[in-house]
């Protein structure tokens, strides 16, 4: 009797000792806070309030994440690699780069246009991206690469075209040469894109009809950036490409249950 | 004939002290399709937070719109009430309530009203706004996405979208006929392309809702603006002088100027 009544209380005091064990453990291996830059272009930046409904897909990839992740966008409108770093932007996230950060590298668009300012050749490109990822990982952080997300560009037979082909390839060559994780945003979107077809998929982009926004009397008819719904669907598969290609990442993605819409 | 000079420089220097348009509130009342969501609900979105955006900094937005509340229960639960009390001159009121009015499937008991009521709850918003020198709008509720198997869309709210149209003639009140113009809109969407303005989600396509949705009531970020985009316009079209408010856009896309 006495026995059995003290093994009890034994056995009481041992669930006590599991359960603050636990407790204690819970409590003892807080997540560590990280940031996540996102360097880029248009496609990815801010907009400014009279821009919209432009919208770049960094400003819906913002809210995915759990209280660990801050998401920091860097990008900017009609930058390219070169004019990234020539105008500092891409020392203002070394600066402040921290181990285990990440940073999302989308350029392309404003790269490969010979005619414009920030034309950025080739090898030029390449060698910049590959410089983005060695002082990245000096840092001690983690440099992701995404080819340039695609234009709205069909054929007369209903065909999306790749507009990035070159300059999409060269990222994809950097990322396996420095064995970087990559997400080929361009493939994706394209697919994407010829999924809803030339009609269905102008609404991911900033159309309007004249007279139907305030910030576009004139209308619009925008074949490269978004609206708010093609950049939220852009910055889902970018997601989508962060649980294949970065798990470690993946486990900071916000766990939500479905709430009620009243 | 020519002007005097000296009545072009009095015109001038008076042009010049022209007093900045006075400051005003704009109280939205109404229901979920309305209202302001927080970032653990997005990409749900009311049509009144795109709205606020395309102001001019003389008006300010207060977005007073709650989910799942009719007029009886907006009233009930002293949602009106705080805002009469804090109404100034000029401050307009728009008022869009039905979704939750109208739903007489008993789980929403707690929020049905019948149409009689619906009206005097809509003539309480109007006397009390006017009583505060503030200019009530209304608003017929927004459109469903209801399509028959004809693929025609269907009208949804018409005993209540009537009896806002009726109030708002009888009370001499501004009417947004948001019910038939949301209708036409989604209509030529058609059933396909118009899944993309409202909230249904694949599995895992967002986070916050990670089992997926199918809603052909609430809006995405999309429709909620294409929905402010068309109250806008109304405003313009009836002449509001709110519309004197709204921002003159500059076609402002994005072009880096260091991009020739």
């Amino acid at each position: 009797m006495w026995r059995s009544v003290n093994n009890n209380k034994i056995q009481v005091k041992a669930l006590l000792l599991a359960i603050s064990l636990l407790i204690i453990y819970a409590f003892t291996l807080p997540v560590k806070h990280i940031t996540i830059y996102l360097a880029g272009d248009s496609t990815m930046a801010d907009k400014e309030i009279k821009a919209y409904p432009e919208t770049g897909w960094g400003m819906p990839f913002r809210v995915f994440f759990d209280s660990t992740v801050t998401v920091v966008n860097k990008a900017k409108n009609g930058r390219s690699t070169k004019s990234f770093i020539a105008e500092g932007l891409w020392k203002s996230i070394t600066d402040n780069l921290k181990e285990g950060d990440y940073v999302l590298i989308q350029f392309g668009h404003n790269d490969e246009v010979p005619t414009k300012a920030t034309y950025t050749p080739e090898a030029d490109f390449k060698t910049n991206l590959v410089e983005f990822i060695s002082e990245t990982r000096e840092r001690k952080a983690t440099p992701i690469l995404i080819t340039p997300v695609a234009r709205r560009k069909f054929n007369t037979g209903g065909d999306i075209e790749d507009t990035h082909a070159v300059y999409a390839q060269l990222v994809r060559d950097v990322a396996a040469k420095n064995n970087v994780p990559l997400i080929d945003l361009d493939k994706k979107s394209m697919d994407m894109l010829q999924k809803l077809g030339p009609e269905k998929s102008k609404l991911y982009f900033n159309y309007l009809q004249p007279g139907e926004n305030p910030n576009y009397p004139d209308g619009k008819s925008d074949d490269t950036h978004f609206s708010e719904l093609g950049a939220r669907k852009i910055a889902e598969l970018v997601l989508a490409e962060i649980r294949n290609v970065q798990p470690d990442l993946a486990t900071r993605i916000l766990k939500s249950k479905n709430l009620e819409i009243k | 004939m020519k002007v005097p000079k000296i009545l072009l420089v009095a015109s001038f220097l008076l042009l010049g002290f022209i007093p900045p348009p006075k400051h005003i509130n704009i109280y939205m009342i109404g229901d979920s399709t309305m209202c302001l969501y927080g970032n653990d609900q997005r990409p749900v979105t009311g049509w009144g937070m795109p709205f606020a955006d395309y102001f001019d900094n003389s008006v300010t937005i207060k977005n007073m719109a709650k989910g799942g509340r009719s007029t009886r229960t907006f009233v009930g639960e002293n949602r009106w009430q705080p805002i009469v009390d804090s109404l100034h001159e000029g401050d307009y009121v728009l008022i869009q309530f039905g979704h939750n009015d109208e739903s007489n499937a008993p789980k929403y008991a707690e929020r049905y009203t019948p149409v009689e009521d619906y009206k005097k709850y809509l003539i309480k918003f109007i006397t009390e706004s006017r009583g505060k020198n503030a200019f009530p709008v209304l608003i017929t509720p927004v459109t469903r996405r209801n399509f028959d198997k004809d693929g025609k869309i269907k009208e949804t709210h018409l005993e209540y979208s009537n009896a806002v149209r009726e109030i708002g003639a009888s009370y001499k009140i501004p009417v947004i006929d948001l019910d038939e113009k949301s209708r036409d809109l989604v209509g030529k969407l058609g059933p396909e392309t118009s899944k993309l303005i409202y909230m249904g989600l694949d599995t895992l396509e967002h986070p916050n809702y990670p089992v997926g949705r199918s809603d052909n009531t609430h809006f995405n970020e999309y429709g909620a603006r294409l929905m402010a985009e068309l109250v806008l316009n109304e405003i313009k079209n009836q002449h509001l002088p709110l519309a004197d408010r709204i921002v003159k856009g500059q076609n402002t896309s994005t072009v880096n100027p260091q991009v020739k």
